[in-house]
Order: C-alpha cells, then sequence, then structure tokens
C-alpha cells in the first residue's frame, strides 16, 4: 500500500499539530525505524518512604520476590531491574541541607542546598535554601535538544495534586552548576495537554489561520528577543542573567513553533470530565491522565525526558479511596504496626497506578514493538523509611526494557555503599551519555555507573 | 517605646531559636548589626542611622524585578480597564500560569521570579487571548484612521502604559515596524494593533519592572516614572494610574514629602486592598483552599469555609488597614472579627443576617490567631499543636528550627493512644532527642487547643478530653513566661518586640521583594523607627516602606 503523508498542521497553538485520521497505511514500518529509535527516560516519584524490611520476601538475584506493598509488580518482573538500598549519603553535606525529606527530594538533583529560602535546618543563622545544581531530567533533555532537533522540548515536569511550589516539593532543577534554579512542575494536565498537543483539522481556511497565528508569533518573539538583547547591554551581571534565562526560554518556545511528526501512536486522546487537580480525592483519575500525556509526548517525539511525581515529597494527601482519614505524611511518622499497614496500602496503590504507565507505554507501537522496549522509567522516593527519614535503604526499581540497555529480571542489594547518584550515572549512560562519570556533588558520587546492571 | 530596640540587622540571623536545640535552650542570640557598615554590635536604631554607614543614603541592591503572578493580573486588568469585562477575561487567561517558587513564605522574591520556558509560554498564551481584546476596541484604541499613522500613535499612547514610562523613538519605531511588517502582509489594521498588543504583553519592558537610574547630585536613584512604578507596585501591586504618570512627568516625585503625600494618596484608592495580597502570602491565606477536612470529624462544615475563612481575614486585616490606628497589636489581640452569616453559624454566634461580613464581638478571641491562619495547617481530623506552634515560631517571631535528625524514629504521632495530642507530645518530649526542638513549637502550639480544626471554640478536644491550654513559652527573645489561653498568648506577642521587628522585616521581604542583608542596616533601621513611631500601625509602615534609603534610592550601576 502506498504510504501517505502526514500533513502537519499548526493550529496555531504552540505545540506540535497533526492531520487525522491515522489510518493503517500511515504507520512507520518497522524495519525502517529500528535503528534509531530514540532513548527514553521518565523519572517517578513516590513520596514519604515505605516501610524497608516489607519490600521482599525474598532476595534472591532472580529468585527474589516482591512483598506485599510491592506485589503489583509480579506481572512485569522480567522487564525490571531492582535496586534495593542505595544510599544518599546526605550526612556528608554537613549542614548544607535541611531534613530528609528536602534533601532526599533533591534525589535527581544531589547537590547541597544553597540558602535563603526557609527557616527549617542548614546551617545556623541562615535559612535553607534550594539546591544548587541541575536535575538529571533536565541535563539528560539538554543534551537531547543539543544533538536532536526535531525533539520540541527538553524535558516534562509533571506533579500531581500540589500548585504550590517549594524546597520541599520541586524535584526538578534547572541549574547550573552553583545556582537555585528550581523548575516548576505542571500540575493541571488540560493546560499540559493543550500546551503541547494541537492536533489540526486538514481544512483551508483553517490552515490560512494557522500560518497567521505563526507568523505572528514568530515576529513578536524576534522582536522581543532583539528587545531583550539590547536591555541587556544596560543592565549590571546578575540582572543580564535573568534576561538571558528569559532569552533562552523565548528560544525554547520559537523550537516548539513548527515541525511536524508522523510517528504511530501520536493521537490525540480524550481527557473526559474536567475534574479538579487539586482535589486528594482525584489523584488517581490526574495521575493517570499524566500517564498518558507522558506517554503521547513520548510517542510523539516531543521530548525523551520526563520527571512525574505522584506528588511532591511530604505529601500529606488523605488516601480516603483506601478509607484513610489521615494524611499520608501524618502517617509515614508512625512507628507503630497499624500505621506501616496503611503505608503499605498507600504502596501498593502506588505502585498498583504504576503499572498502568507500563500498560500504557505497551500500547503504544513503535518500531515492530512498543514504547515500552525504548523506555526506562526509573521509580524513586525521598527516603527509606518515613518514621525515620532515614537517607540509607533507597529503593529504585528501573522498568521498562531501555532498548536491552539492562539486565532486566533481577534484584540488586547495594547494602548502602553505592548511591542514588551512581543510579543516575547509569541513566546518563543508558541514554547514550557514557561520558558522564559522577552526577551531583563529588561526595555523593563513586565515579562510575553502578556496577553489574547492564546486559 | 522603652525596651531597647534589637536592630534587626538584620540578616538572616534573626532568630535561630535553639539552634541545635539538644538540653539548651538559652534564648536566640541577639542580632547583630551586619557588617556591611562601620558598624556593629547591637545597636538602637537611631544609633545606626547616626553612624558613618548611614550618613549618606545607603540603598541595598535593587534587582531587576519580574512581575509576580498577582503584579501581572492586576497590571493587565489596570491596563485594559477600558475593555468591558476585562476581569474574568484576565482571570480565565492567567489561570494556567504556574505559581511561582516560595522563598520565606513570600512568591515574590526576585530570586525565584526567573522566567522558564513554562512561565514564556504562560505569557504567551495570555497575550494572545488579551491582544485581541484591545485591538477591538476603538476606545482602547483611541484613534479612529485604522492607518499606519493611527497605529504609531497607539504604539506610543498604550506603549507608555504598558512600559509604564514614555517610550524612545527607537522603541516606537521597532513596534511601528511590527504592524508595518502585518500590513504588508495583507493583514488589516486591526490585526496590526493586535500584533502590537500581543507583543509588548510579552515584552522584558512590560513583564520586568526595569529600572536604569539617574544621579540624583552624589547619589543615584530611580528616575521621576521609576519611582512612580515603585510606588504603585509598593502600595497596588499594578502599574501607574494616570495621576502619578502625570507626577512623574511634571518631576514632582523627587522629595520625599511629594513621594509620602502620592503613597497616602494611593493609600486611600480602593486599589490599596490589594495589599491584601501580603497577608494572603504571610499568614498563609492562599494555602486555605487546600483545607481537607474529614466529614465524620467535622460533619456539616460549609463546603466553603476555607473561602469564608479567607474573607472574614480579608475584611479584619482591610478594616485595621483602612485606619490609621490599625496596629500590629490589635491584629493579634483584637476581641472581635468580622462574619456573615454564614459563617456566625458556623462559630455559633448570633449577629449577622446577610452574606455581608459585619464587625461582631467575639470575646476570647485573639485577632489573626484565632483566625484561619492557624487553621490550613491543621489536619483532616485534628488540630496540629506541633503546626500551630511551627506558624508562630516562624511567621510572627521569624525565629529558625532546625531540621529533625536522620535515622531516629521520628514519631509524633503513634505513642500512646488513649492520651490527648498534648500528652502524647509531652511524652514524646522525654526523648531528649526531640525535646529541645519540639519544646520551641509544641509550647505555643498547646495554647490554641481551645480551638478546633475548623476554628469554632471549644473545651474538649477531639477524643472528648478537657483542653488544657496552659503552657509555659521558653526560648524566644523577650516573651519567655507562662500564659493560660490565646489571650494572653497574644498580648505576650502584641508586647514582644522580636514580633515586631518580625512584622517589620516580613514587610521588607514582601514589599521589597528580596530578604534583607546588612547592607539594608540603614533602611531597616529607618522602618523600625517609623513602626515605632507609628505605634506599630500597619498602614503607617506602608507609608515607611516608601520612604526608606532603598526605596528612593538606588545603588550606583556596576561598570558594565
Amino acid at each position: 500500500m502506498k504510504r501517505l503523508d502526514r500533513r502537519t498542521l499548526l493550529r496555531g497553538g504552540a505545540g506540535l499539530a497533526l492531520s487525522l485520521p491515522l489510518l493503517e497505511a500511515m504507520l512507520p514500518s518497522a524495519s525502517a525505524q529500528a535503528a534509531d529509535t530514540p532513548r527514553r527516560i521518565l523519572f517517578e516519584f513516590k513520596a514519604n518512604g515505605d516501610q524497608t524490611a516489607r519490600r521482599f520476601s525474598a532476595t534472591g538475584e532472580t529468585t527474589f520476590a516482591f512483598g506485599e506493598f510491592l506485589a503489583p509488580l509480579e506481572p512485569y518482573r522480567s522487564d525490571l531491574l531492582v535496586l534495593n538500598k542505595l544510599s544518599r549519603r546526605y550526612n556528608l553535606l554537613g549542614d548544607k541541607r535541611s531534613d530528609g525529606h528536602q534533601q532526599g527530594g533533591a534525589s535527581l538533583a544531589p547537590w547541597e542546598s544553597g540558602e535563603g529560602s526557609y527557616p527549617i535546618g542548614g546551617k545556623e543563622g541562615v535559612t535553607i535554601g534550594y539546591v544548587l545544581g541541575p536535575s538529571a531530567d533536565h541535563e539528560i533533555g539538554t543534551r537531547v535538544l543539543a544533538t536532536n532537533p526535531g525533539v520540541k522540548y527538553r524535558h516534562l515536569v509533571y506533579r500531581v495534586g500540589q500548585k504550590n511550589n517549594d524546597i520541599w516539593n520541586m524535584h526538578s532543577h534547572a541549574g547550573p552548576v552553583g545556582t537555585q534554579n528550581p523548575v516548576q512542575p505542571e500540575t493541571d494536565p488540560y493546560a499540559a495537554y493543550s500546551r503541547i498537543f494541537s492536533f489540526g483539522s486538514d481544512d483551508a481556511a483553517a490552515q490560512v489561520e494557522i500560518e497567521k497565528r505563526l507568523l505572528k508569533k514568530q515576529s513578536a518573539l524576534d522582536l522581543v528577543l532583539e528587545e531583550a538583547g539590547s536591555l541587556q547591554t544596560k543592565l549590571g551581571r546578575a540582572d543580564q542573567a535573568r534576561v538571558q534565562q528569559h532569552m533562552d526560554a523565548l528560544r525554547d518556545i520559537e523550537r516548539t513553533l513548527s515541525g511536524d511528526n508522523g510517528a504511530a501512536g501520536c493521537l490525540p486522546f480524550d481527557l473526559g470530565t474536567k475534574l479538579d487537580p487539586y482535589k486528594d480525592d482525584n489523584h488517581e483519575a490526574i495521575g493517570k491522565l499524566f500517564q498518558k500525556i507522558s506517554v503521547l509526548a513520548f510517542a510523539c517525539d516531543l521530548t525523551r525526558s520526563i520527571n512525574f511525581n505522584w506528588s511532591g515529597n511530604t505529601s500529606n494527601r488523605v488516601y480516603r479511596n483506601l478509607g484513610l482519614d489521615e494524611g499520608h505524611h501524618d502517617i509515614s511518622h508512625d512507628s507503630s504496626d497499624e500505621a506501616f499497614v496503611k503505608i503499605r496500602a498507600i504502596h501498593k496503590h502506588l505502585w498498583t497506578m504504576s503499572t498502568s504507565l507500563y500498560e500504557a507505554l505497551k500500547a503504544v507501537p513503535e518500531a515492530g514493538g512498543t514504547l515500552w522496549d525504548n523506555t526506562l522509567v526509573v521509580h524513586w522516593n525521598e527516603l527509606g523509611q518515613g518514621d525515620s527519614h532515614s537517607e540509607n535503604d533507597a529503593l529504585v526499581v528501573l522498568a521498562g526494557r531501555a532498548a536491552g540497555h539492562f539486565n532486566l529480571g533481577r534484584y540488586l542489594d547495594f547494602q548502602n555503599k553505592l548511591t542514588m547518584a551512581d543510579m543516575l550515572v547509569s541513566c546518563f549512560h543508558y541514554m547514550g551519555y557514557g561520558d558522564v562519570l559522577k552526577w551531583g556533588d563529588d561526595r555523593l558520587n563513586d565515579g562510575a555507573p553502578l556496577p553489574g546492571l547492564t546486559a | 517605646m522603652s525596651a531597647r530596640i534589637f536592630p534587626v540587622a538584620l540578616v538572616v540571623a534573626l532568630g535561630a531559636a535553639g539552634y541545635g536545640c539538644q538540653g539548651n535552650l538559652q534564648g536566640p542570640p541577639e542580632p547583630n548589626v551586619g557588617s556591611g557598615g562601620a558598624v556593629s554590635g547591637n545597636l538602637t536604631p537611631e544609633q545606626v542611622l547616626a553612624s558613618p554607614a548611614c550618613v549618606r543614603p545607603a540603598p541595598g541592591s535593587a534587582p531587576l524585578r519580574r512581575l509576580s503572578n498577582a503584579e501581572y493580573r492586576n497590571t493587565v486588568r489596570d491596563l485594559l480597564a477600558q475593555v468591558p469585562g476585562i476581569g474574568p477575561a484576565v482571570t480565565s487567561a492567567t489561570a494556567d500560569f504556574v505559581e511561582e517558587a516560595e522563598s520565606l513564605g513570600f512568591r515574590n522574591n526576585v530570586d525565584f521570579l526567573g522566567v522558564s520556558s513554562l512561565v514564556a509560554q504562560g505569557y504567551l498564551n495570555s497575550a494572545e487571548v488579551l491582544a485581541p481584546l484591545v485591538a477591538e476596541n476603538a476606545e482602547a484604541v483611541g484613534c479612529s484612521t485604522a492607518d499606519a499613522a493611527c497605529a504609531k500613535q497607539f504604539v506610543e499612547s498604550f506603549g507608555k502604559r504598558a512600559f509604564r514610562r514614555p517610550l524612545g523613538p527607537e522603541e516606537v519605531a521597532r513596534y511601528s515596524a511590527l504592524y508595518d511588517k502585518a500590513a504588508a502582509k495583507g493583514y488589516g489594521f486591526q490585526t496590526g494593533v493586535e500584533w502590537i498588543v500581543f507583543a509588548m504583553l510579552q515584552s522584558t519592558q512590560f513583564l520586568y519592572r526595569v529600572e536604569l537610574g539617574a544621579a540624583k547630585g552624589q547619589d543615584f536613584a530611580p528616575s521621576a516614572y521609576e519611582i512612580a512604578n515603585r510606588l504603585s507596585y509598593l502600595i497596588w501591586q499594578s502599574m501607574p494610574d494616570q495621576a502619578l504618570f502625570d507626577a512623574a512627568e511634571r518631576g514632582e516625585l523627587s522629595d520625599k514629602k511629594q513621594i509620602e503625600a502620592q503613597a497616602r494618596r494611593l493609600l486611600a484608592d480602593p486599589k490599596a486592598a490589594r495589599l491584601l495580597e501580603y497577608f494572603d502570602q504571610w499568614l498563609d491565606l492562599d494555602r486555605l483552599s487546600a483545607l481537607e477536612r474529614d466529614g465524620e470529624v467535622y460533619p456539616g462544615i460549609a463546603a466553603n469555609l476555607p473561602e469564608l475563612l479567607r474573607d472574614e481575614t480579608h475584611a479584619f486585616v482591610g478594616s485595621l488597614l483602612q485606619s490609621p490606628g490599625g496596629s500590629l497589636s490589635e491584629l493579634l489581640t483584637a476581641q472581635y472579627s468580622f462574619l456573615n452569616a454564614e459563617l456566625a453559624q458556623h462559630y455559633g454566634v448570633s449577629g449577622p443576617q446577610g452574606s455581608a461580613y459585619e464587625r461582631v464581638e467575639m470575646p476570647g478571641r485573639a485577632g489573626i490567631l484565632t483566625q484561619g491562619m492557624l487553621l490550613s495547617h491543621d489536619k483532616p481530623t485534628r488540630t496540629s499543636i506541633v503546626r500551630r506552634g511551627l506558624k508562630v515560631r516562624l511567621d510572627l517571631l521569624c525565629d529558625k528550627v532546625p531540621a529533625p535528625p536522620n535515622n531516629v524514629q521520628l514519631n509524633l504521632e503513634g505513642l500512646g493512644s488513649g492520651l490527648t495530642q498534648r500528652e502524647r507530645l509531652e511524652q514524646h518530649r522525654t526523648d531528649a532527642s526531640c525535646s529541645g526542638c519540639h519544646t520551641l513549637m509544641d509550647s505555643i502550639g498547646v495554647v490554641f487547643e481551645g480551638f478546633d480544626a475548623v476554628g469554632r471554640a471549644r473545651t474538649v478536644d477531639e477524643s472528648g478530653k478537657p483542653v488544657d491550654t496552659a503552657s509555659t513559652i521558653s526560648a524566644t527573645r523577650d516573651l519567655d513566661g507562662p500564659v493560660a489561653d490565646t489571650a494572653q498568648l497574644a498580648q505576650a506577642l502584641a508586647n514582644s518586640q522580636a514580633v515586631r521587628d518580625c512584622y517589620v522585616a516580613q514587610s521588607f521581604r514582601f514589599f521589597y521583594g528580596r530578604d534583607y542583608t546588612a547592607a539594608d542596616q540603614c533602611s531597616m533601621a529607618q522602618l523600625l523607627i517609623a513602626f515605632r513611631d507609628g505605634q506599630q500601625s500597619l498602614s503607617e509602615l506602608i507609608v515607611a516602606l516608601s520612604q526608606t534609603d532603598q526605596f528612593l534610592y538606588r545603588p550606583a550601576p556596576e561598570a558594565l
């Protein structure tokens, strides 16, 4: 059958636009694409630690058995690599940090914290600030943009349920090293969807309008950039840097104004009846929308790096759907057996929701397989166990076939000898950035990816 | 005012109460005047001002401030005021703006107002919605010939209001050229005007409060238009009005008296109600909407309780701001509040019949301390002694609290069921690793146990046990001692110089958009004196913020 062209229609939104409908003939042939199929990474965060002693009922490398709250992962075990008991070593940062939630929340950006934003913890006489360097999702995204002109977005950062931003709940950072520059997540899936996707029509009049909007945007951005450059020459250095960041952001937007994509699976979906994204009771529906948006962004190759968060750290969401009436963080600070029953229920619920991401990735065809074959999901938490703010005992689950980079189906216990930062180095290597041998503060790194992970 | 003033020198060294608090609970170190000048040690504000460091105007840093989201919304509402229905249009156009990263409790810290691509996208989307509303509106366009000359005139007139100063000729040319570009493509006048507005609303000249300053005698100061902007953003959180522009044009914003007169004019305007943004952020009223309360523990609670509580505090604080006598002391101790019928019913108070908020005497209450501000930090099923105490400790005393230790059990909730929350915490504090720091919060928090997690007075707690509000405050600069209830605690706070210094410090942070440093000692001393001499008047402190070295001057530009 003759392959059809997909005409790109810019509806005039900043986002990608695609014509419809998708026909069988438009699907790419598998063999043609396999070689340069993009690799993607999605970091997925759950809050407040779990119960370290109850994660596994057996811990053999291949004979491991999931405990109660990890049981939802069992059907996927051959596509998982379980990394138990990684350290964070934040004690080495001395007073350049706040509590375990705050610094653990910066696990993707394992730098010291700066000063000036919150009066809990930190050095005597000064307040603690945001971490002083970029997160892995940001750096990976920046590297992807540098060599892939067709990719529109450096990274996407999503958080379920919380609109406000503070030193605890912001898990993505733009840097550069030495700079506090937290990245605000998107928290409304409806806005997030319309920001990056706009699926147009073939109508000729619509096309004229799209071109007009595009010209308006391009003309305005040109003007604003020229004017900002002129302003810069009149400012001191610190203010020049502020304007420079703004100009960089405008160039990011320029990048998204045009372009096309014909990948299979890059199809709109119905977001359904609009729910309040900030109500605890809606967290599952909102989270699943963000999952679907993430998968679609991968399918359309709009980005290859996503920082997804089921909540901020220290989340005090009330899981009424589980019959609970107290907040998650409050429960996590109770060491009683009854409290841990609740913690396990919460985590079982969260892990079950994680598997819907797996299914969504598996449902999108790509290069003879599915997105699941070329994606790595990195599950992490700011703490090992909540009631003790343990900085050790971090559990990371790597999920997805990840282009065959990792030797999957195994359980590895690092006995708190190696770190979350080393784990991030492994992620860089998976994404093709083998030059990265440490990520973050030297003291938190061992200079190499985690041993024994790769195929 | 007798007591020695601690010259908040400020610096971040404020507080640090009981730092490293295991077993050593002396009061916090007295703040020192910072190292920025030739003075040191504990000086009164008068001594600071008499020191060599403050002989000449000594402004601290004045970084380029982006409009906060609240300032952006107010500014476009005022800029496009001629457009019918602009209020809801702006609300909708900016609904997707991401919240600014918080710093020291505020969302307008200049260091966290950077423009990421997500923020820039928000500006673009908003401009795309708003620009046609202007272009379609003949009154807003202001000329009717619908040609290039009219467009140029629009660039000058609208541009002056959008950039909040007259445009230079090269700027007029730049935006006129955008019109020409649209015309060359065959688009009509309206489209050309739309493009101009679309670009201006994304311009750095609109989105930032650009200040280049000018020499003023031996010193350096904002230009007249820059002062007009400082005034309007101080009090209205928005752009100047025509009278301020006119005063700038006539050079009538050059001395302190003129500026003070304008500040008082602005305060008397209804737009001064936007000052409530400061209180919303300081007291976390903007977090009330996240309030989740368990329907079984609190049956029949109005679904709109967060709005009712916010409106109550707005009405109360608004009344204090409208009267020069409205003071910090009254803010903390008032035994009255403002209720409508719905809220009165919630509190179990009689009086108000309608939806309007009226003053109601409420013996036993203590201003904001017993209003919504404390509740937003409570829990779904009960009060939180720790968080109520922490709120007072951090936001009213400007103290600092150490982080809990890692890798030890931090049981806050689970000890000894069958006990009251107070008793559980007392037990918790028998652990030495917890007691030092927890005393900082708990000793204050227990005093509020006479109010439940939805703000109603009570005599028994959630488990039916009698509440005990008596406590001994410790580890404060100047209010240690026994208190029986919130009324006594409120009085102690109102009498505390630490609380007054903290209020001034919080105001500095919000209204100047950054934390203070040693370089701000002269301006801080000016504020402390003005606050003291004004009997802690809330509105007079706003006026005083327009009279400091920080407001009236700029640091000399660095060599570029």
